[in-house]
């Protein structure tokens, strides 16, 4: 048995793009060799430096075209009928973080969540919490333009409201690092029970910048990671039918399903289709 | 080299881009090479030939005096003279005496008119980037201001800092106008989504029914299909 709508496509397309990365990482790698013997040259001390880089840049390439042909591989098993769940590419991330659960956040300039890409669904729970509390590891990864680490009781201690609500999905560890776009935040990437030293490895880092190219920098570059990104567009429509019965603005009524959501303990998802599909109408004092 | 070693410090400081906050342009940058290779290598005149394509592409020249700047523009649109040959072969054009026959032979147009400036020889040097050159350094001199091996080196040395400030300049820019490109798209697509619920709610139809009604309007008043969700988001246009 085959499965149609472009399956295999997607896997060919993977494998160009791991292609492209390969032959990218193998000109950083021979350009980093002529900058060393630039190096040698007297008073050219600086070329020391760009070689290093460009071998940084190369480890980034090779990370890239690896999980370009995971997820290949992956999608290519599943045009051919196997497999019962329909491989994400955020799944190949998280493997290569040593763990399940990992999820690729992109914000607005304001942090507020503009879509997200998870590998499985306590990933996927884990960034509609940080969406529905405004708080969380994710959220402090791109503020502080650093990477957050928290595991135990300081994820309780750290985020009052979302560090027990992510405990409840079994998670022990969580790492947030943002994707660095030099002055510009573009999001983060939150790996859940991540494989123990994992966070300040080179190998680490080469994920996250890999991952910043191949949804970003890249010329071939797919924000949507082969359709495993989620722009909530059902949640967007509940809020401006919301905003029109309760009459308020959009950003409110999006805070109104937010909290039921929360109090209702109800996926956003699901809600946002029963205000769309008329079955529910929310009105401030509570779903009628 | 009589320059002392703080100045020489300051001048490179300044040529790798200056401080993250207040980062010099490429132009500013290129200017800077020309100007201070002149006045650190004590040579007659300095020309900066550079671009974000290949030598026979688009370019910009600065100079440490503009008749030097003209030669090397000129030098540029007629693909002639060390300049162009330094670029295009990425590698350093050797100390060139502009009265021998192989200048005279390979430069035909240009060597008189160097000549006819007061230079005697010339010397060029790539602007190495990353992994391609982006320019090169053009040194004029004379038998008062000549262009010395200690000078050559240290051109070369001056030349590799603004190429790669250059291209992280470069590289900068392009990752900004991507991640604007990319938040706008989906910012956009927020909007119109939220768009398709007002107009559903306000007028009981579906979300494919409103979506027809945005794009019908921004059709029709020639306008785009976010920028009128926007307004209807934000209270400012009831369709």
């Amino acid at each position: 048995m085959t499965r149609g709508d472009g399956y295999a496509e997607q896997a060919a397309s993977a494998y160009e793009r791991a292609a492209a990365a390969r032959e990218r990482a193998a000109n950083a790698e021979e350009a980093a060799l002529r900058h060393d013997a630039w190096a040698l040259e007297p008073g050219q001390a600086l070329h020391t430096e760009m070689a290093a880089a460009l071998r940084k840049s190369a480890g980034c390439h090779r990370s890239s075209a690896e999980l370009q042909e995971a997820f290949a591989r992956r999608m290519t098993r599943w045009a051919q009928g196997h497999g019962a769940v329909r491989p994400r590419f955020m799944t190949g991330v998280a493997e290569a973080c040593g763990t399940r659960s990992a999820a690729l956040t992109l914000v607005d300039s304001g942090n507020s969540q503009l879509a997200v890409a998870a590998s499985n669904e306590p990933a996927r729970a884990a960034q509609e919490l940080e969406f529905i509390l405004g708080e969380g590891p994710t959220r402090d990864a791109v503020t502080h333009r650093g990477p957050v680490l928290a595991s135990g009781s300081v994820i309780e201690e750290r985020w009052p409201c979302y560090g027990p609500a992510l405990i409840a999905l079994g998670i022990r560890e969580v790492a947030a690092v943002p994707l660095d776009t030099s002055l510009r935040r573009l999001g983060a990437l939150a790996v859940f029970d991540p494989r123990p030293g994992l966070i300040g490895t080179r190998a680490f880092a080469e994920v996250v910048e890999a991952l910043t190219r191949l949804v970003l920098l890249d010329p071939d570059a797919d924000p949507d990671l082969y359709g495993g990104t989620d722009h909530r567009d059902v949640v967007q429509q509940a809020a401006g039918m919301v905003s029109v019965h309760v009459d308020c603005r959009v950003d409110d009524a999006l805070a109104l399903i937010k909290a039921r959501a929360f109090t209702l303990a109800m996926p956003l998802e699901s809600l946002a289709r029963s205000i769309v599909s008329g079955d529910l109408k929310l009105t401030p004092e509570g779903p009628s | 080299m009589t320059t002392p070693r703080q100045h020489l410090a300051d001048i490179f400081v300044e040529l790798s881009g200056g401080s993250p906050e207040s980062p010099l342009d490429s132009p500013g940058l290129l200017a800077a090479l020309a100007v201070r290779s002149r006045e650190l290598l004590g040579v007659r005149a300095c020309s900066v030939l550079a671009g974000a394509g290949d030598s026979t592409d688009a370019a910009e020249v600065y100079a440490s005096e503009e008749p030097a700047r003209e030669l090397v523009l000129d030098a540029h649109l007629r693909q002639q003279g060390p300049g162009p040959q330094c670029w295009d072969t990425g590698r350093p054009l050797p100390r060139t005496d502009l009265t021998g026959l192989m200048a005279r032979q390979r430069w035909p147009y240009y060597a008189p008119r160097a000549l006819a400036l007061g230079h005697t020889h010339v010397a060029a040097r790539p602007l190495r980037g990353r992994d391609r050159t982006v320019g090169a350094l053009v040194l004029f001199g004379s038998d008062q201001e000549p262009v010395t091996d200690e000078g050559l080196r240290l051109g070369q040395s001056l030349a590799d800092i603004v190429a790669i400030a250059v291209l992280r300049e470069r590289e900068l820019h392009r990752s900004h106008t991507r991640t604007d490109q990319l938040e706008h798209a989906l910012t956009s697509r927020l909007a119109i989504e939220q768009a398709k619920g007002i107009l559903a709610a306000r007028k009981s139809l579906s979300m494919d029914e409103s979506f027809a009604i945005l794009r019908g309007h921004a059709r029709s008043h020639q306008r785009k299909l976010a920028e009128v969700a926007r307004e209807v988001v934000e209270g400012r246009l009831a369709l």
